[in-house]
């Protein structure tokens, strides 16, 4: 297979791999969900990737304040939900996303990805404290942030009987926690919950770098 | 239908004509996106709807719309114009039972068979609330299969004020299988009214002829009243047994859809259908009735080419409840397509936050799309959609506003284009959309910058 090359590099950057290799990654090799992306798509996001691995600290790796900086335009904007995907998106829980971390994970987000990956995805997000459960202060503690993020002011009461009232639907079994089983049934109930964890620009990254689509001499692997 | 040549709301292509029911004329007609046969029956308006029974009537036929039964004739779609309402049914091919029993009583397994299906239909309808309060064979259709199908659950009151008039109409359906308490007129229980109806039906099945009937009409009503008939010689004892106890002509001791089904005649042969569900009614996934809604507006807000989701009768929203989940997941930092900044595909999605109440919203909204008169109201649980009348070159422009409870004062608003030219929609939204709605605002969640 042809060697992506780049002639402005003598050396790799750090956590560069194969874009063919990481296309065609299975689950069971690295328990990661499937990746959904082709051979060009890997390309594309390579590109982006690099751009916001030096956007801040040039080393060819995502920081905290890169992501931030990504996704708000302002890299000390402090924000719980983006750090909690950043925390995901960190698989080797170093500190930095490496461009494989990147891939994979962006690859729960592909239009094509198994929704029971997404649903899955998801409930890591909200279990704050990893514990493998949804408790109810950690679902307090985010609804606290997205006021606090939104400048909205609602009384203690409204945000305990918004949360009571989520909690008495979703918690089926009483037990005082969101388990995965009844995560899943709620999502199921509540489609629109998982809408974040689609992105239909995925399907469109290659049609946004076009120099790396024609430039690219590797056959796209079928899906 | 005639001054309207074939096309039917740009949507049905009307066919022949079937038959002139009760003050309706019934006719063929086919889907023209689907291809699927209805039949089209078609009142006239206002002449018909009772005062005082137009929101029985909407509700019942609300919730006609959203029944499914193997025995009940499906009520597809209610359309109106000024002056008429129509009703696209499903197409029944097999004709009425009326035919079968003009030619002669029906064998005693045979009658049971439709006895079963039509008490298994009615109890259906009135255990969700709605009474047929006009059964008789002219209503009870048999398909190819030769299975029974009741029509017109939920229509009587289209046509119970013509029978208030007095004795005149009869000509058009006869009475006979009127309960005593209707005849009386001091008020009756719908459901009560249709057992004895369908204990006449069974009477008729049996014997091939009327159990009450005489040619003077005061005569027959004072049978009816005291329920003076006679058993024909070849009715079971079983049988006899069961309509003694259906067409009592005391309403509260007559029996009911329960012990019917527990009668040792009834339940020869019977096989219990499973119970049919309604489909649950939350604003995300219910089905669409808002065609009736828009039918049973005031005539003066209909126009003859009216879509069934125009309705701009203030009728309370349904909105979906955010619950902590919703609310988190529209945090800035969940939405990861800031990624990719040269996105050109990103759907044109503004939010905020308000306490203003959904009906301020709805009035704004309706305000704007009447400038120019250039767009279109639809309304359909939390979503208020503007739509171009005229189309662009890039199709009509099309808006929707969809309004989320999170608390009984506090909403969440998004408006979207979901169709037509961007160009026009950011014009559209600098100039009107934005600064009315800055007024609602308490909070901009998000909202594009034009690119």
């Amino acid at each position: 297979m042809g060697c992506y090359c780049s002639t402005s590099k003598k050396t790799e950057a750090q956590g560069y791999e194969e874009p063919t290799v990481l296309a065609s990654v299975t689950p069971c090799e690295y328990h990661d969900p499937s990746l959904n992306v082709t051979v060009s798509e890997v390309e594309a996001l390579h590109e982006l990737y690099k751009k916001l691995s030096n956007s801040i600290i040039e080393d060819g790796l995502i920081h905290r304040e890169e992501f931030q900086l990504a996704l708000f335009r302002n890299k000390n904007k402090k924000n719980l939900f983006a750090d909690r995907i950043f925390d995901l998106f960190d698989l080797k829980r170093n500190g930095v996303i490496e461009f494989g971390e990147f891939v994979r994970s962006l690859g729960v987000f592909h239009p094509n990805a198994a929704l029971e990956d997404k649903i899955t995805f998801a409930f890591r997000l909200y279990d704050l404290r990893q514990t493998g459960f949804i408790e109810r202060e950690e679902l307090k503690e985010m609804v606290l942030a997205l006021l606090h993020e939104s400048d909205l002011e609602l009384s203690d009461d409204m945000i305990e009987t918004i949360v009571d009232k989520t909690f008495s639907d979703a918690d089926i079994n009483g037990d005082g926690r969101i388990d995965q089983d009844e995560w899943k049934a709620f999502v199921s109930k509540h489609p629109s919950l998982i809408k974040n964890m689609t992105l239909p620009y995925l399907k469109d990254i290659t049609l946004a770098f076009p120099s790396f689509v024609t430039g690219t001499d590797i056959e796209e692997s079928e899906m | 239908m005639d001054n309207k040549a074939t096309i039917l709301m740009q949507k049905y292509e009307v066919g022949h004509f079937l038959g002139q029911g009760n003050f309706a004329k019934v006719y063929h007609a086919r889907n023209l996106k689907t291809g699927q046969s209805v039949a089209i029956k078609v009142f006239n308006k206002e002449s018909v709807i009772k005062v005082g029974m137009k929101e029985q009537l909407k509700r019942e036929i609300s919730l006609m719309r959203l029944v499914r039964h193997p025995n009940i004739v499906q009520l597809h779609e209610v359309m109106a114009s000024k002056t008429k309402i129509y009703f696209a049914m499903e197409m029944v091919k097999g004709g009425e039972l009326f035919y079968k029993v003009s030619r002669g009583r029906l064998r005693e397994d045979v009658a049971r068979k439709y006895f079963q299906q039509l008490i298994d239909a009615v109890g259906h309808c009135h255990s969700r609330g709605v009474c047929h309060r006009d059964l008789k064979p002219e209503n009870l259709l048999v398909d190819e299969n030769g299975d029974l199908k009741v029509t017109d659950f939920g229509l009587s009151a289209l046509v119970e004020s013509r029978e208030n008039d007095g004795l005149l109409h009869t000509i058009c359906g006869t009475p006979a299988y009127v309960a005593p308490e209707v005849i009386k007129k001091k008020g009756y229980d719908g459901a009560k009214a249709d057992i004895w109806s369908c204990g006449v039906i069974l009477f008729v099945l049996l014997a091939g002829f009327l159990p009450f009937n005489d040619k003077n009409l005061m005569q027959m009503y004072k049978k009816i009243i005291k329920a003076d008939f006679k058993f024909p010689h070849w009715f079971s004892s079983d049988v006899k047994m069961l309509l003694y106890r259906i067409l009592d002509p005391n309403p509260k001791t007559r029996i009911g859809i329960a012990k019917i089904v527990q009668s040792r005649w009834f339940r020869k042969g019977y096989v219990q259908l499973e119970a049919f569900q309604l489909p649950p009614l939350s604003p995300r996934n219910a089905k669409d009735i808002s065609d009736v809604q828009a039918a049973f507006a005031s005539s003066s807000d209909s126009d003859s080419d009216g879509s069934p989701m125009s309705n701009k009768e203030d009728s309370p929203m349904k909105l979906y409840r955010f619950n902590a989940f919703d609310l988190i997941s529209i945090s800035s930092g969940f939405d990861l397509s800031g990624l990719f900044e040269d996105n050109q595909n990103g759907r044109q999605l503004a939010r905020f936050t308000t306490r203003k109440p959904p009906s301020t919203i709805v009035s704004m909204l309706e305000e704007i799309a009447q400038i120019d008169g250039r767009f279109k109201i639809l309304k359909k649980n939390g979503v208020v959609r503007l739509e171009e009348y005229k189309a662009g070159i890039n199709g009509q422009l099309t808006i929707d506003a969809e309004i989320f409870e999170v608390t009984s004062s506090f909403h969440v608003v998004e408006v979207t284009k979901i169709a037509g030219n961007t160009l026009e929609y950011w014009k559209f939204w600098d100039q009107y959309l934005k600064p009315s709605l800055n007024e609602m605002v308490w909070v901009w969640q998000r909202y594009e910058q034009q690119q």
